[in-house]
């Protein structure tokens, strides 16, 4: 007999049970599903929900803010400390510099924020509407004077604070999240500018060189708009894992996948312990099959249904969820690797098994230790948000390390990033090999008569 | 010629002399009986031959090599039919022939070949396609013997294959017994149905609490009781002192009740019927019949134990 045989039998066994299938295939397929819409907020970024929509609120009156920029220049603090040469230089300035086309055309019409943000103009009321039926993820107040406000910052020595307000939706955290970023990052990039120009200024009166610098303002003008259109600005979620973005869809299927692997190691775990209760395991003995190849049979018998499990998962998530899980070379090889962890962890679970004589074990495996094996290793909760005592324990995880290399591989490292996982889990693949090889290899005295009768015998 | 060969054999388990010093052997082309009560100690013993458990002491001899010693020599050549069904419920009848043939190293047509001649044998043929939790109990039991015969093996066990079956499974099941014995194969055939084992067996061992209690062919076990008879008697009814009334009759070994019957062993006196009329008589209670036993296994059971063997 073939180890191959006695593999083949089993998964044959496997696939033609219908509850373990439910459980150890449905099951995650219903889960990632359930939970990528319904946590979808968390994770998501516009290839899997599409683009972020919000509302923009504009409380200023451009009209009467420019007329009122002008009329400043003219009159008060402006026009004492500034010749009057300089500020019809100014008030041209005025003309050629639009801050709604900076604001609109060239920061959210840029094509990086594009991809993510699409706006519309709305009035405040309509705008928190909108943002009650979850309409819109985020609702960007443009304050009143902010176009007077911006203008003084740009063309004059003085600064007024310009505070742009995000609402956002609770259920909406995350997208909320990266509205907030995307306008920081607005409003970091126009500070710098404004920052470097007042220095600029500042000199330039206690020089008396208005003149020179003035003449540099359409330079200044320049850069703004230059800056706003090359370097895209930096968007919170982006710096947050500092790669790929990903979607609740890749996230929850990596996720899943990885904990319901290790219903197959319970599984597994059962079955020689259910050989020997068929008196089949004995059939086999008597036929001169060795024990060890019986045992090795379980393994990769765990194995394959575990890269079985994977392949459904993976290909339905690709196609149907839209889920991203990266180089596919290198996910077979995390796939791979994290059967064989399985398939130890239920030769392990088998050994125990058979030796205690009562599927208790795998009854506690299966609804205690998975479950915690679960939460450790982000399967519930992403492990960024876990205390770091959690994140470390999840490396100890065949799930943890499976889903954080997944992850990885799924925001775009490369395998070097993930070789320590990969390493670890060929190592407690082993690890829990030699310890089932440990305890099997002591052979004891299995029964011919009905298992019952057998342990009447030992307590009589 | 002498197949297999027990030399004093014993197994103890904590608490049991589950097979206590036994010895016999098997000669090739018969069919050997083993028979006794539950925990006789048959399977047990058949256990040991298949090489599942060791023996706590003494010797099994396959065509004169130790199986103690080196089980390799006997697993190939022997087929064995547990007492329990084992299969598996979940794969088909086919599969379950395929992967037991896998596991006697036989595949491809060989294997395609022998599967058909099998379920032929077994007459599961046209079952095959069904799933094993799908069969009826007789036809469970069938596919556990065909799953033991693929390899074609030189020494079949049997331990208790009927138990638990329809009349007609189990005479089909007792005709492939003398069908595959007349082919040449060498059967153990186990067993606590007198009848069974009398109906197939040449040479006959009886157990009982672990040792081997007679051994022969069917007549010369009889022959053990020979010149002893059994006698029935019915009752309309009878009171509790008629047993002891006839126990005092010279020619009288034994007498017991057995539900509504008094069994009588006797040494064949020649006035025996006269004389339990008579002492009947004297109680207040009445004969409807007397008949008269031909010994059978049972019989012998009865007088070697002092007990029945079915209780
Ligand atoms: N593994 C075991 N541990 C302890 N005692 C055992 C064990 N197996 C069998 N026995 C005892 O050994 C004795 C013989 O059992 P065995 O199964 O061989 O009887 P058997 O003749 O096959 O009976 P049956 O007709 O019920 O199958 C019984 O008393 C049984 O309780
Ligand atoms: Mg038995």
């Amino acid at each position: 007999m073939r180890v191959l045989d006695i593999a083949i039998k089993d998964l044959r066994l496997m696939l033609s049970d219908k509850k373990a299938l439910a459980i150890m295939i449905m099951m995650p397929i219903i889960l990632t599903s359930i939970l990528s819409f319904a946590l979808g907020g968390t994770f998501t970024s516009e290839d899997s929900i599409g683009k972020t929509k919000i509302a923009v609120v504009k409380k200023y009156n451009i009209a009467t803010e420019i007329e009122d920029f002008r009329y400043s220049l003219s009159n008060g603090i402006v026009s004492e400390n500034i010749s009057k040469s300089d500020l019809e230089k100014i008030s041209k300035g005025v003309e050629e510099l639009s801050i709604e086309k900076i604001f609109f055309k060239d920061f959210l019409d840029n094509k990086d924020i594009k991809e993510f943000l699409e706006y519309e103009i709305v009035r405040e009321d309509e705008a928190l509407k909108l943002l009650n039926s979850k309409k819109i993820s985020a609702i960007v107040i443009l304050p009143e004077n902010f176009i007077y406000d911006m203008y003084t910052n740009f063309l004059t020595p003085f600064r007024n604070k310009v505070e742009i307000k995000v609402i956002t939706h609770p259920d909406m955290n995350f997208k909320g999240r990266i509205v907030n970023g995307i306008m920081e990052s607005f409003t970091d990039m126009t500070s710098t500018l404004i920052v470097g120009k007042n220095v600029l200024i500042e000199t330039a009166l206690e020089e008396d060189v208005i003149d020179k610098v003035f003449n540099n303002m359409n330079d200044v003008i320049d850069d703004i708009t230059v800056n706003l259109s090359n370097n895209s600005p930096e968007i919170v979620y982006e710096s947050l894992n500092g790669r790929n973005p990903i979607s609740s869809f890749s996230y929850y299927s990596a996720a899943m996948t990885s904990m319901f692997i290790l219903f197959s190691a319970g599984y597994g775990g059962k079955s020689l312990l259910e050989e020997k209760d068929n008196i089949t395991y004995q059939r086999m003995i008597i036929a001169g099959v060795s024990r060890w190849k019986i045992l090795v049979g379980k393994f990769f018998t765990i194995l394959a249904f575990t890269l079985i499990q994977i392949f459904v998962m993976v290909t339905f998530s690709t196609f149907v969820l839209k889920a991203n899980w990266g180089n596919i070379y290198i996910v077979t090889i995390i796939s791979i690797l994290a059967a064989f962890a399985v398939a130890g962890l239920g030769t392990l679970i088998a050994v125990l098994t058979y030796k205690v004589g009562n599927y208790k074990m795998t009854n506690i495996f299966e609804s205690g230790i998975i479950q915690v094996m679960a939460f450790v290793g982000g399967s519930f909760i992403p492990i960024d948000v876990l205390p770091k005592f959690i994140r470390f324990l999840s490396n100890l995880t065949i799930n943890g390390l499976a889903l954080n290399s997944y992850f990885r591989i799924m925001m775009g490292y490369g395998i070097g990033e993930i070789l320590k996982y990969l390493a670890l889990l060929v190592l407690i693949g082993i690890g829990l090999m030699f310890i089932s090889i440990y305890l099997f290899r002591e052979k004891e005295r299995y029964y011919y008569v009905e298992r019952v009768d057998a342990e009447n015998y030992e307590t009589a | 010629m002498t197949l297999l060969e027990i030399r004093n054999l014993k197994k103890y388990f904590k608490n049991v002399k589950a097979v206590d010093d036994i010895s016999f052997r098997v000669n090739k082309g018969e069919i050997f009986g083993l028979l006794g009560p539950n925990g006789a100690g048959k399977s047990t013993t058949i256990s040991m031959i298949s090489t599942l458990i060791k023996p706590t002491s003494g010797e099994i001899l396959y065509k004169g090599e130790s199986i103690v010693k080196k089980p390799s020599i006997i697993q190939k050549k022997l087929g064995v039919v547990p007492q329990d069904i084992a299969l598996y419920p979940d794969l088909t009848g086919y599969n379950n022939l395929k992967f037991w043939g896998h596991s006697y190293g036989l595949r491809g047509k060989l294997l395609n070949k022998r599967i058909d001649e099998v379920s032929e044998i077994i007459g599961l043929k046209d079952k095959l396609k069904k799933k094993v939790n799908e069969y009826s109990g007789g036809m469970k039991r069938r596919l556990n013997i065909g799953a033991a015969l693929l390899h074609k093996p030189e020494l079949l066990i049997m331990d208790e294959p009927t138990v638990g079956i329809d009349p007609q499974s189990r005479n089909h099941i007792l005709d492939t017994v003398l069908k595959l014995n007349k082919q040449g194969m060498t059967i153990i055939y186990t067993s606590h149905y007198m009848e069974e084992v009398e109906y197939v067996c040449s040479r006959i061992s009886i157990m009982d609490n672990g040792k081997i209690i007679a051994m022969g062919t069917k007549d010369e076990l009889i022959d053990i009781i020979k010149g002893q008879k059994k006698i029935s008697l019915k009752f309309d009814e009878f009171s509790e002192d008629v047993v002891e009334k006839i126990k005092g009759i010279e020619s009288v070994k034994d007498a017991y009740i057995l539900d509504d019957e008094i069994i009588i062993s006797t040494e064949n006196g020649e006035t025996i019927f006269k004389d339990i009329i008579t002492e009947v008589s004297t109680t207040n209670s009445s004969i409807t019949s007397i008949d008269i036993q031909k010994p059978n296994l049972e019989t012998v059971f009865l007088h070697l134990t002092g007990k029945s063997l079915r209780d």
